[in-house]
């Protein structure tokens, strides 16, 4: 396609993300940048891991995205006996009709809330694997496609809580982002005290899947649809290819020399201890800034967007050491991804 | 739960990293090698010593042995401490958990940066106290036995020592550099010493080593092999400015003269025992190196090199004159020459390179007579050379021999004496001989012949291995052992001769030599054009007579021919060999060597190459230069000289600059920056200029925010600014807008520049 639709649909889109954006600061109060990077995630067709402790409003934030995103929504709670088919279904024998007959899983929505995802077997969450890669899940050797606009919201606690698994790299990998809530400030917290009463009403209601006034979708499927493709759209200069390269390339290059990792003299680059970034990762990357960027009302990536982003999407891919953090926004100055943005230039990425 | 733990370790080594880095940055005293560079670095002191071992002491070799091995055991009790260090850690990283994360993050660097030190001071310093003391003792050992060893080993011992010493008190930075640089040091100095090419590769291979571990200290690759790939490549690079200045640069004569070792003297001595050469051939060292350029090479049988003459013999051993005598010769004959315009033989020009023997004598084909360059060389009566100063390095000179030619005709009064002496009764048992031979024939060279008929009938035998005689007597030889080298015969016969009344003498020098080159002709002594050289061998030393013939004048005569003669015709029999190998009791003796032909292909390839090493490289002295320089330049004069060295370290200088500038090049981003980067770049460093520098990883966005909030006033400007930049860098525009708002862009700046000036 031409470049002018692009833009044109970045203006036109302009109002509608207003709206969305604004519906869930609503909801969730005093986050606007994790909400930001909410709507990024969804609009970068990637899923999300939220990730904090229990009572943040992990939940609350996957289900308002859902909502005003229009979507067919369900949730499922993950414990530790949670099965594979109770997520994605079964097939079962109808007399009438001597066949046998699909029962659809949670997984056959538009998206699905897997709550507290690190409490269930490692076999359960695998399962998500197939669905989240794939876009379609085998039941019974038989391929179903999912609906397409297809987002795995997972909420998780950290790791050092009682009972839970510890999702494995390449489930971790499938998650475009991971999101951390962190503690709302004074003002955020007195308002949510505040609306104790009212929010405790709507979540009762929107767990029965009931539509309520507040719970209206504010865009259209078409329009979610429409969106997402002039994300894809937005255009990446060689810079910023060259600088998600850089980055990608910093964090691999303590992975191909990791004899040693004492050296003192070696500049902070080498020193980075981390997991090396896939390309996967990298294409994530650039796909989440330029999700970025169009909520920002440009069809241009920026580097900005990428710093924006970068934190989110690669700091699960990074860590030596899962979820040792106990909350992000302190953490981030001093966290690998951190490091990692700090050794790039950003005018001249491969220069290093 | 393992691969927890794992993990754990793993991120806890990385912090220690950190720590180092954070306590560098703070405090420059505490310096840290990392345990791998610290072992090769350990491993180069070691092998930078072993090169230059054979010329220390043996104590101070023990010393250095002793200081060595320790230095090792502290770095391995390092590695202990380093494993109890991460243990430590993880520890206090699980206790700290609970707190606050700044306050742990915080807590847990201090405590492990005091852990570090500790131990680490623990582990590598051994108290300077101690460490002085040992220097100072040192140092006075070195000091007490200057006087035997000579200044120059004593200098060697103090650069060794200390440089041993060095390894214990790498605490800063400059510790290593110091340490470093005294390695190279070393290598320079066992230079001194020996310059073939075997040894200089070596020293190449460890400055390659050397250096390899410098970068390494600084590199980020950690994989060793790749930092030495890098020091080749570099000294490669560097290779064309060292071969400028190898040919320009003045050949100075030093400023200081080295004092040369007493001990190295190689080769033929000044007096010759019975049994003495035997030793010498057991030795495969080099002794000279004879090229005959295109000229046919003699027959083996006549390469009698001369290398001196013995006249004096004292019935035990044979010497030259004695100092007052031979002065006077000396006076004599100060300008003695061979005249060769009276022979109609065809001369020999050839030329001798001589390997460092830290003796003055010379080699010859007799009668030669020196061709060109004859400086520092003197001709003696008795058809030998003698360099005026000792042969500290190797040395060419060019000679033409007559080989057929007679040697002196004259013989003075005061020789002839000379050569007819012997201490009588010496042995007796020869002089009844003598007699019996005198009075049996009377023509000289018949009773010459009758000597070595009695060497050649009776069982005599020719062996490295001369049982041992009582007094070196010659009668014990000759009568009942009948077994010995080289000096035994000649010794008996120019005893012999003496004793019967001609006069006669020794002649010490080599026999033959190995060729070493491509025939074309295919047949053994090289026909027509031959490319090579002859080798000459420590084991080819030789003794042979000479006895003086009314009208014929010196004539030689080797006795050795009579009983083995394969010795002088074509060289060492395969018993010799064979017996030298024993002897030596040698892996690589030149016997075995011999016998695996691609061994001793690959023996002679490199004994060539080793060749054209001493012959351009080593025997590149200022003269070469100078010729080399009018070849090319024509006459010289010295401003002209100047000038060539100038313009050529220039040219060279500016090559080498311009060849790296275009490599660099080549691996940084081809295309030129744009219009508005540039413009971008110098906005930056005029902000840069107030005090306001971008971080590289700092966003365009974020900066002119940064620079919205500390200076306010020039907000505006530069966030426009940086908004076109921005768009010209990163939006898909078409050429015609890129240019409008380039030039938007320029205006904007020349507005930010306004602003700023302001």
């Amino acid at each position: 396609m031409s470049k002018t639709p692009a833009v044109d649909i970045v203006q036109a889109s302009q109002a509608s993300i207003t709206a969305i954006l604004n519906k869930i600061e609503s909801v969730v109060l005093g986050k606007p940048k994790e909400c930001r990077l909410a709507l990024a995630c969804l609009l970068a067709q990637g899923h999300l891991l939220i990730e904090d402790l229990p009572g943040m409003g992990k939940t609350t934030l996957a289900h308002v995205l859902a909502t005003t995103l229009g979507l067919s929504y369900q949730r499922t709670q993950f414990t530790n006996d949670l099965l594979p088919a109770d997520v994605v279904g079964f097939s079962i024998f109808d007399n009438e009709t001597n066949r046998f007959e699909l029962h659809k899983g949670p997984i056959f929505n538009q998206v699905v809330l897997a709550d507290e995802i690190n409490r269930a077997s490692p076999k359960t969450q695998s399962a998500l694997l197939e669905a989240m890669a794939e876009q379609q899940v085998s039941i019974d050797g038989i391929t179903h496609e999912l609906p397409m606009p297809f987002f795995v919201i997972a909420t998780q606690n950290p790791l050092f809580h009682a009972g839970t698994y510890p999702l494995p790299e390449s489930q971790l990998d499938r998650f475009m982002m991971r999101l951390s809530l962190g503690f709302p400030d004074l003002k955020a917290e007195k308002q949510i005290l505040l609306n104790t009463s009212q929010r405790t009403n709507q979540t009762s209601a929107d767990s029965k899947g009931n539509s309520k006034a507040d719970n209206e979708a504010v865009v259209a499927e078409a329009e979610l649809i429409v969106m997402q493709d002039a994300v894809t759209q937005v255009s990446v200069s060689n810079d910023v290819l060259e600088y998600i390269i850089a980055l990608s390339h910093v964090s691999r290059r303590a992975y191909n020399g990791h004899i040693s990792p004492v050296n003192n003299t070696d500049e902070i680059a080498s020193e980075i201890s981390c997991k090396p970034l896939s390309p996967r990762a990298s294409k994530a990357l650039l796909q989440a800034a330029k999700a970025m960027a169009f909520i920002d009302n440009r069809d241009y990536v920026l580097p900005d967007d990428v710093q924006a982003v970068f934190y989110v999407v690669c700091q699960h891919r990074l860590e030596m050491q899962p979820n040792r953090q106990l909350d992000a926004s302190q953490l981030e100055s001093s966290s690998v991804a951190r490091q990692i943005l700090n050794s790039v230039d950003v005018l001249n990425p491969l220069g290093y | 739960m393992i691969l927890f733990n794992n993990k754990t370790k793993k991120v806890s080594a990385g912090t220690v990293g950190s720590v180092n880095r954070h306590t560098n940055s703070k405090a420059k005293s505490n310096f840290y090698l990392s345990r791998k560079n610290a072992w090769l670095l350990w491993l180069c002191q070691c092998l930078n010593i072993s090169v230059i071992a054979l010329e220390l002491s043996t104590w101070m070799l023990a010393i250095i042995a002793l200081s060595l091995a320790w230095q090792a055991l502290l770095l391995h009790q390092g590695r202990d401490t380093d494993n109890n260090r991460s243990k430590n850690k993880t520890a206090t990283g699980h206790t700290h958990r609970n707190n606050s994360r700044q306050d742990h993050q915080h807590s847990y660097r201090q405590s492990i940066g005091q852990n570090t030190r500790k131990k680490k001071q623990q582990a590598t310093n051994v108290s300077p106290i101690v460490l002085g003391i040992f220097a100072l003792l040192g140092c006075v050992a070195i000091v007490i036995t200057a006087k035997q060893v000579g200044i120059l080993a004593s200098m060697l011992h103090l650069l060794c020592f200390s440089y041993a010493l060095k390894g214990f008190e790498l605490r800063s930075r400059s510790d290593f550099y110091q340490l470093q640089l005294l390695g190279l040091f070393v290598l320079a100095a066992s230079l001194i010493f020996r310059q073939d090419l075997a040894f200089s590769l070596i020293t190449f291979a460890l400055l390659v080593l050397n250096l390899a571990v410098l970068l390494q200290f600084f590199s980020f690759e950690k994989a060793f092999v790749t930092n030495i790939k890098v020091v080749i490549v570099l000294l490669g690079q560097s290779a064309i400015l060292a071969i400028v200045l190898f040919l320009v640069f003045p050949r100075l004569s030093p400023f200081w003269q080295v004092p040369l070792a007493k001990s190295a003297e190689t080769g033929l001595s000044d007096t010759v025992k019975l049994g003495d050469i035997a030793n010498l051939t057991r030795s495969t060292k080099l002794a000279f190196r004879a090229d005959f350029g295109q000229q046919k090479i003699p027959n083996y049988s006549q390469l009698y090199w001369r290398a001196m003459v013995l006249e004096e013999y004292d019935g035990r051993q044979w010497s030259r004159q004695h100092k007052s005598t031979r002065n006077k010769i000396a006076v004599a004959a100060k300008n003695f020459s061979f005249d060769n315009s009276a022979t109609e033989i065809s001369p020999l020009s050839y030329q001798v390179i001589v390997e460092p023997s830290f003796q003055k004598y010379l080699f010859a084909l007799a009668p030669a007579v020196v061709t060109g360059d004859a400086k520092g060389i003197q001709a003696q009566a008795d058809h030998t050379f003698n360099n005026s100063k000792i042969i500290s390095q190797a040395k060419s000179y060019r000679l033409t021999s007559y080989l057929t030619a007679p040697l002196t005709l004259e013989l003075t009064k005061q020789s002839r004496q000379l050569n007819l002496s012997y201490p009588q009764g010496s042995n007796p048992r020869l002089e009844q001989l003598a007699l019996q031979l005198q009075h049996n024939y009377v023509d000289v060279q018949a009773r010459a012949q009758a000597v070595l008929n009695i060497i050649n009938k009776e069982n005599y035998s020719y062996t490295l291995q001369p049982p041992l005689l009582d007094n070196n007597s010659l009668d014990q030889f000759f009568f009942d052992t009948q077994a010995g080298f080289c000096v035994h015969y000649a010794s008996v016969f120019t005893f012999v001769m003496r004793a019967s009344g001609i006069p006669a003498r020794m002649v010490t020098g080599y026999l033959g030599g190995e060729y070493n080159g491509v025939t074309n002709t295919g047949d053994n002594t090289g026909q027509l054009a031959n490319k090579g050289h002859l080798s000459i061998y420590q084991y080819d030393a030789h003794a042979w007579s000479e006895i003086w013939v009314e009208g014929k004048g010196w004539l030689r005569v080797d006795p050795t021919s009579a009983v083995d003669p394969e010795r002088v015709n074509s060289g060492w029999s395969t018993q010799l060999l064979q017996q030298q190998s024993e002897l030596n009791n040698d892996l690589f003796s030149l016997y075995r060597m011999k016998n695996i032909a691609w061994l001793n292909a690959l023996r002679l390839q490199f004994d060539a190459l080793d060749y054209q090493w001493t012959r351009w490289v080593i025997g590149f002295t200022s003269k070469q230069q100078y010729d080399l320089f009018k070849n090319w330049f024509g006459k010289m004069v010295s401003w002209k000289l100047a000038l060539i060295i100038a313009v050529s370290l220039v040219i060279s200088m500016s090559m080498l600059m311009l060849f790296l500038h275009l490599l660099n090049r080549s691996k940084t981003k081809p295309q030129s920056l744009t219009k508005w980067q540039i413009l971008y770049q110098k906005s930056m460093a005029k902000l840069a200029k107030q005090g306001m520098d971008k971080p590289p990883s700092m966003t365009v966005n974020d900066f002119a925010k940064e620079v919205r909030q500390q200076c306010p006033e020039l907000a505006i400007a530069f966030t426009r600014l940086s908004v076109s930049y921005n768009r010209l860098c990163y939006q898909m525009l078409s050429t015609n807008e890129q240019e409008k708002l380039t030039l938007s862009m320029q205006q904007q700046y020349q507005h930010f520049i306004q602003v700023l000036k302001k």
